[in-house]
């Protein structure tokens, strides 16, 4: 029998964003990787994401804009403001560049329920600039579920037709990361992945493996109440929350063991089911998110 | 001779909006703000679970999502004739607190400091103007308290967190209170990080505030705008504690009043939407868009009060509460916002030691048939309500008027211009080149086009806008 050798840390989803962000940043102190073009656009969404990222500790935010990417261009952070914030982002045309992309793309009326800015005294649409700038990006990341597959921006009886960036691009691959938001780590992670070793393993629907592999249902720690048949009968109840509408038995996603802001809690932590909000087809498929006894209760069998 | 000044987009806010002004022999003479999406989320909650808009809701905005998940809850409470418990309520305003901590500090450090401080080191910080006085120590001093500041800011979600699950778009927000029970350990977890929040108000924040004020003081004269101010209350009348901040609360030409919510109402006349009336109560009507309308020119709607347009938000709740007597001005709004977050700190820890440990709010909850209800609330960026109606256990109706909306409407049929395009009217212009001016009075109101951009009902085609 050979010998294994353990690995120095447990290799759990978690380990995995803060080994490949340790690696990434050694890289790029010893120039071994280059600081790559960032180009964030805001389309029609909540700007959710963008301050979800800023909550990233794994790494932090400020580490990744000042030492792994040059953002070029972030409504919400840039100081340059009007037509010369549109130039910037027009300027990024000509190099090289990672386009990251948060909020559905509305098609309605050519894209005009999404205005991102003026350029030569036009409105730039969300839709002109996703084309545009998708075509000619190296790597595209989809942020979040509006981004993905429209999300709430989508949800019925969606006034705005907002679609999900692929449908924009069906020709052009690009990594997906639903959420509503966005976990930072599933973000910043998948980033320092293109830097070290290009595109992470996805799925058939381009989620990252190492984050959407396994359902939180499969780890969640309320599994053995479940299993037993002892099921919460309303929110803040601490056992099973399958019978208030959880969907966790059909999202694909590691919050059960990455959980949020730093690890101190998520959804079912705070006594409610999970929404599903990392699942494609979310809101309309994973509604009603509260409800009370979804199952017959028989009695005296 | 005139020229016409459009800032598109205006960066550094949440959302999209377009400025367009006119400026003559200097000074600005007409402004108008508008929005730049829609999404229609009136619309999406009709016929869907009331228990959903707690959540749902939260998705309007991704800064301020607590504060729609709470006018929410208000809005089912009222309907469902839920009174929550005062240990509900605390558990609840101390996730607010968490949420005004956390946006406070961030359009503090992330959207206004580099509109009046030179950070160099990354291109996201090259500016389009050269009116940067701060000597150099203090510059980059407080360009180092950017970054500082990220970190603060995400520990005031960790808090959110520990009792609402996560953040943004948290889960704890419910009818009756919270969904999680407060435990001795979660009490002491949150209140060291506050401690620290605490102490960077205090040694980093109000110090930031008050240089970059000393430095441009041009700015305590300038985006003034109507006086008027209003609160739909916060932090206030509690059975125990009374009042911690201010109670609901308006004033006009120096006269304080209480505040009366019959007299909300929506206008439309310069808003691309039609009814059969222009002016009505937020729980009467859901207006169809026209884009024809040639008077109109923004999706914002224009709430007035008793007529008139106000200003809500940190300022207009310090003055009538009291504690703020310098003045309305781009400049006293944001200091006002820097002293708010210390204010918001010193409540949030009152109420962490008024918690008793380990206990449930929450029960099952029974849907009427037909009901009811609103919630209104005073948020971060200002006075924030929800009315809604229920039918066959169904949303059957949903309004939302947002701070934003508030600050950012557009004019009236009686004339008045929207707080903010009041605000700008008078403005020296330096250099229409590179009109700084502009987007510094306008971020001192904390804009959010997501939150009053959230309207959207459908209708005719949509012609295209001309921007110049």
């Amino acid at each position: 029998m050979s010998q294994h050798v353990l690995p120095p840390e447990p290799m759990t989803n978690e380990a995995i964003a803060s080994r490949l962000t340790n690696l990434a940043k050694k890289k790029i102190r010893d120039g071994l990787i280059k600081k790559k073009n960032l180009v964030y656009l805001e389309l029609n969404g909540c700007s959710g994401n963008i301050i979800s990222l800023l909550n990233g500790q794994n790494p932090d935010f400020e580490y990744t804009m000042n030492s792994m990417v040059n953002i070029l261009y972030s409504n919400s952070l840039m100081a340059s403001e009007g037509e010369q914030a549109i130039q910037r982002l027009m300027n990024a045309l000509d190099e090289d560049y990672i386009l990251a992309v948060e909020g559905a793309v509305a098609l309605k009326n050519n894209g005009l329920y999404n205005i991102i800015g003026s350029w030569k005294g036009e409105p730039l649409t969300g839709l002109k600039a996703a084309k545009m700038l998708g075509e000619k990006a190296s790597q595209i990341l989809a942020v979040g579920a509006c981004a993905t597959h429209g999300g709430v921006s989508a949800a019925k009886p969606n006034l705005s037709e907002s679609v999900g960036l692929q449908t924009i691009l069906p020709e052009k691959k690009m990594i997906k990361l639903p959420g509503c938001p966005v976990q930072p780590d599933w973000f910043l992670g998948t980033l320092a992945h293109l830097l070290l070793y290009g595109e992470p393993e996805t799925d058939n629907l381009g989620r990252p493996l190492m984050f959407y592999s396994t359902l939180i249902h499969d780890r969640c720690p309320r599994r053995p109440f479940f299993d037993r048949g002892i099921f919460a009968e309303k929110l803040g109840d601490k056992t099973c929350l399958f019978k208030l509408g959880c969907r966790g038995p059909v999202t694909r996603i590691d919050c059960p063991t990455r959980q949020w802001n730093g690890h101190v809690n998520w959804p079912i932590g705070a006594n409610t089911p999970c929404i599903g909000c990392a699942q494609f087809g979310f809101p309309d498929a994973m509604a009603p998110f509260i409800s009370y006894d979804t199952t017959r209760v028989v009695k005296n069998e | 001779m005139s020229k016409r000044v459009v800032i598109n987009p205006l960066t550094r806010i949440s959302g999209f909006m377009e400025i367009d002004v006119i400026i003559d022999q200097g000074r600005v003479v007409d402004a108008k703000t508008k929005g730049n999406l829609f999404r229609g989320f009136e619309q999406m909650l009709v016929g869907r679970s009331p228990f959903d808009a707690v959540y749902f809701t939260q998705r309007i905005c991704g800064i301020c999502s607590a504060a729609h998940s709470i006018a929410s809850s208000a809005a089912l409470e009222d309907a469902l004739k839920i009174e929550p418990s005062e240990q509900g309520r605390y558990l609840r305003d101390i996730i607010h607190c968490c949420e005004f901590l956390q946006n406070h500090i961030r359009h503090f450090y992330q959207y206004t400091v580099p509109d009046y401080v030179k950070i160099d080191q990354n291109t996201l910080f090259q500016s389009d103007h050269t009116d940067y006085r701060l000597p150099r120590k203090i510059n980059d001093r407080i360009s180092k308290h950017y970054f500082d500041s990220l970190a603060i800011s995400r520990s005031a979600h960790q808090m959110l967190a520990v009792l609402g699950g996560k953040a943004p778009h948290n889960h704890g927000v419910f009818i009756g209170g919270i969904t999680t029970q407060a435990t001795a350990e979660k009490v002491v977890h949150i209140d060291s990080i506050l401690q620290q929040i605490m102490i960077f108000i205090e040694e980093k924040m109000l110090p930031d505030v008050y240089d970059i004020a000393h430095y441009y003081s041009d700015y305590y004269r300038l985006g003034g705008g109507y006086g008027n101010l209003l609160t739909y209350g916060a932090f206030y009348d509690y059975k125990d504690l009374g009042t911690l901040y201010v109670d609901p609360l308006v004033s006009s030409t120096a006269k304080v009043q209480v505040f009366d919510e019959r007299k909300i109402q929506e206008k439309i006349d310069y808003s691309w939407y039609e009814s059969s009336k222009t002016t009505y109560k937020p729980d009467q009507v859901m207006p169809d868009p026209d884009m024809n309308k040639k008077k109109g020119y923004s999706w914002v709607k224009a709430p007035r009060y008793d007529g008139l347009p106000y200003e809500v938000g940190p300022l207009a709740r310090l003055i009538l509460s009291g504690e703020y007597e310098m003045g309305i001005s781009a400049m006293d709004r944001t200091i006002a916002r820097a002293l708010e977050t210390k204010k918001i700190a010193e409540i949030m820890k009152r109420l962490l030691t008024e918690i008793v440990p380990n206990i449930d709010t929450q029960q099952k909850y029974e849907l009427p048939e037909n009901a009811e209800g609103r919630g209104l609330v005073d948020t971060t960026r200002g006075a924030l309500g929800h009315w809604l109606k229920i039918q066959n256990k169904k949303l059957s109706f949903y309004q939302i008027i947002t701070p934003s909306t508030w600050d950012f409407s557009t004019r009236d049929d009686q004339g008045n211009r929207g707080v903010a395009e009041e605000a700008l009217i008078g403005t020296p212009i330096q250099n229409p080149e590179q009109p700084a001016e502009i987007g510094r009075i306008l971020r001192s109101f904390d804009p959010c086009m997501s939150c009053a951009t959230h309207v959207y009902t459908p209708g005719k085609q949509m012609k295209t806008i001309k921007v110049f």
